[in-house]
């Protein structure tokens, strides 16, 4: 009885293979077609411009640089005395170093940094890895965002009970857009 | 005339530039020499594009049932991806081991390729299409394609590498132990067919539309077609019974030692062994190149095609067998079970109990 049960087994596995034989295959054939990334993955760092003017979003507060675990962010923004406000000279991000934690993304307080679903940033150079503002700002230019920037002007009271554990507050975004939409319009 | 060109089973082309040759009058050796020199370039190409496609199939076929696509760069669908390799391989250095036996290792997979392309004098590849119908054409195959067992130790004892010497003696072990179960199967269609000439092998399988095949007399038929099968995947090494070259025990087998265009003539007389198996398969079960409707060496081709497409399905499916079970299953069951079948089919020969 084993031998038949075995002989069986033997056309078994041949339709099994015979099936997936005749399956589409599952490959993505990178160049021509892309996997469409999810929206949060963490990519190229990328500096946000804000949407109406185009600027920088950037204060030069350095707290990114501060964040990096890997120094991988090196901004060079010194005091102006007068105004007792930073002015952006460089900000360079060396992707060589970039370990893609997104601390500095967590850091940052005037959305002005994200990581991007983006991740195409291969060169033969090693030195290409090194990316200055223009480059970051260019990449960044179709980056969609939430803008949290006016966060800090609005009462804080308002928002906290929606977030009492995450000690992080994203939460705030949605209000803060739907009040700058209201001032926009 | 030489009595092979009097028999008139010669592809016509031959015999085309064979008259050509005559009346021009030059002296017959030159004319004899000429022309067959003709014929062997002529089926070498055929073989090399043969082996070409399957390597490419095969890797196709791979592919797709592990749901991924295989060769897609070079051409439609990467079609010409073993040319290009097989560019890569004549490029590359011929790296030689030290210790190496010289002439053995050179002789090598002179000889497996030689042993590969030799049985092709009596296929079949259609009405006519045959190079010389030798009257004792399946006994020639078989001699022939048994020197491979012979290159295969040559390597392996050349290389000078214990994996290599394994996967020789490996590989010479279990083809002489297949060897008897296949020739028992092909027997039981001999005995039936009454001759050993492909040709008539043929020939008797005609009419009746399918039924006069020898896949479909019952009862010894079907089965000398499956021992015949589980046979010829031994005798062309593959992969239920790949132990000469299993990866995973032996690096690569005979071949590890080689390299380039060595290793290439190794390569493809194992994908053209595999068209060997499959075409006598054809020859000998299937009818041959017997088909309405279209030209005989398309049917020829289809089936032939057909049965390398099951081999192949084979390789992808079933796992390894280990050397200890491979031998007991050659011994302890493909030889009596042959063996029985061959008396059947010959007791039921003399009782007339078939048509």
């Amino acid at each position: 009885m084993g031998l038949w049960k075995d002989i069986k087994n033997l056309f078994v596995g041949m339709r099994i293979t015979s099936k997936h034989l005749g399956r589409r295959a599952i490959t993505i054939q990178y160049p021509e077609e892309k996997w469409t990334m999810p929206e949060r993955s963490r990519g190229i760092v990328v500096l946000l411009s804000d949407k109406e003017t185009g600027e920088l979003n950037c204060t030069a507060c350095m707290l990114c640089m501060k964040a990096c675990p890997t120094g991988a962010i090196r901004i060079v923004a010194p005091r102006d005395e007068a105004t007792k406000k930073r002015d952006l000279k460089s900000f360079d991000l060396d992707f060589g170093l970039c370990c893609f934690c997104g601390l500095c993304e967590e850091a940052c307080n005037f959305s002005a940094l994200k990581m991007a679903a983006k991740y195409e940033f291969s060169t033969i150079n090693k030195d290409d890895l090194t990316w200055d503002v223009k480059k970051l700002q260019e990449i960044g230019r179709d980056v969609d965002y939430v803008d949290t920037r006016k966060k800090k002007a609005e009462p804080k009271p308002a928002v906290k009970p929606a977030v009492t554990d995450t000690p992080v507050a994203t939460a705030p975004a949605p209000a803060a857009q739907s009040e700058q939409k209201g001032e926009t319009s | 005339m030489s009595p092979i060109l009097a028999s008139g089973e010669l592809i016509l082309v031959f015999r085309w530039l064979h008259e050509k040759l005559v009346s021009t009058g030059l002296s017959p050796l030159w004319v004899e020499l000429i022309t067959y020199t003709v014929l062997a370039v002529g089926m070498f190409a055929l073989l090399a594009v043969i082996a070409l496609f399957l390597v490419w199939w095969e890797r196709k076929i791979s592919a797709h049932i592990q749901q991924r696509f295989g060769p897609m760069r070079v051409g439609w669908h990467g079609w010409y991806q073993t040319i290009m390799d097989a560019i890569k391989l004549l490029q590359k250095e011929d790296v030689r081991v030290d210790t190496r036996d010289r002439g053995v290792f050179f002789w090598a997979p002179v000889i497996c390729f030689v042993a590969a392309f030799a049985a092709y004098v009596v296929i079949p590849f259609g009405d006519g299409l045959i190079v010389a119908d030798l009257n004792i054409g399946i006994l020639y195959v078989m001699a022939v394609t048994t020197f491979t067992i012979i290159s295969l130790l040559m390597a392996g004892w050349g290389s000078n590498n214990k994996y290599a010497l394994l996967g020789g003696m490996r590989s010479a072990a279990q083809v002489v132990s297949y060897e008897v179960p296949m020739i028992l199967s092909i027997l039981t269609v001999v005995l039936f067919a009454g001759s050993l000439s492909m040709g008539q092998i043929v020939a008797s399988q005609q009419g009746h539309g399918i039924f006069n095949w020898f896949i479909f007399r019952v009862p010894f038929g079907p089965l000398a077609f499956i021992t015949y099968l589980i046979t010829a995947t031994a005798e062309s090494n593959r992969t239920p019974f790949d132990i000469p070259e299993a990866e995973q025990e032996l690096v690569a087998g005979y071949n590890v030692e080689y390299s380039g265009m060595k290793f290439a003539m190794f390569f493809l007389a194992e994908f053209v062994n595999m068209f060997t198996v499959s075409a006598i398969a054809t020859t000998l079960f299937l009818g041959g190149w017997n088909g309405p409707f279209m030209p005989s060496w398309i049917w020829f081709l289809l089936k032939t095609l057909g049965v390398v497409f099951i081999l192949m399905i084979f390789r992808w499916t079933f796992p390894r067998l280990r050397v200890d079970q491979l031998m007991e299953f050659a011994w302890k069951f493909l030889v009596p079970l042959t063996f029985a079948n061959l008396i059947l089919a010959a007791w039921m020969k003399y009782a007339k109990w078939y048509w």
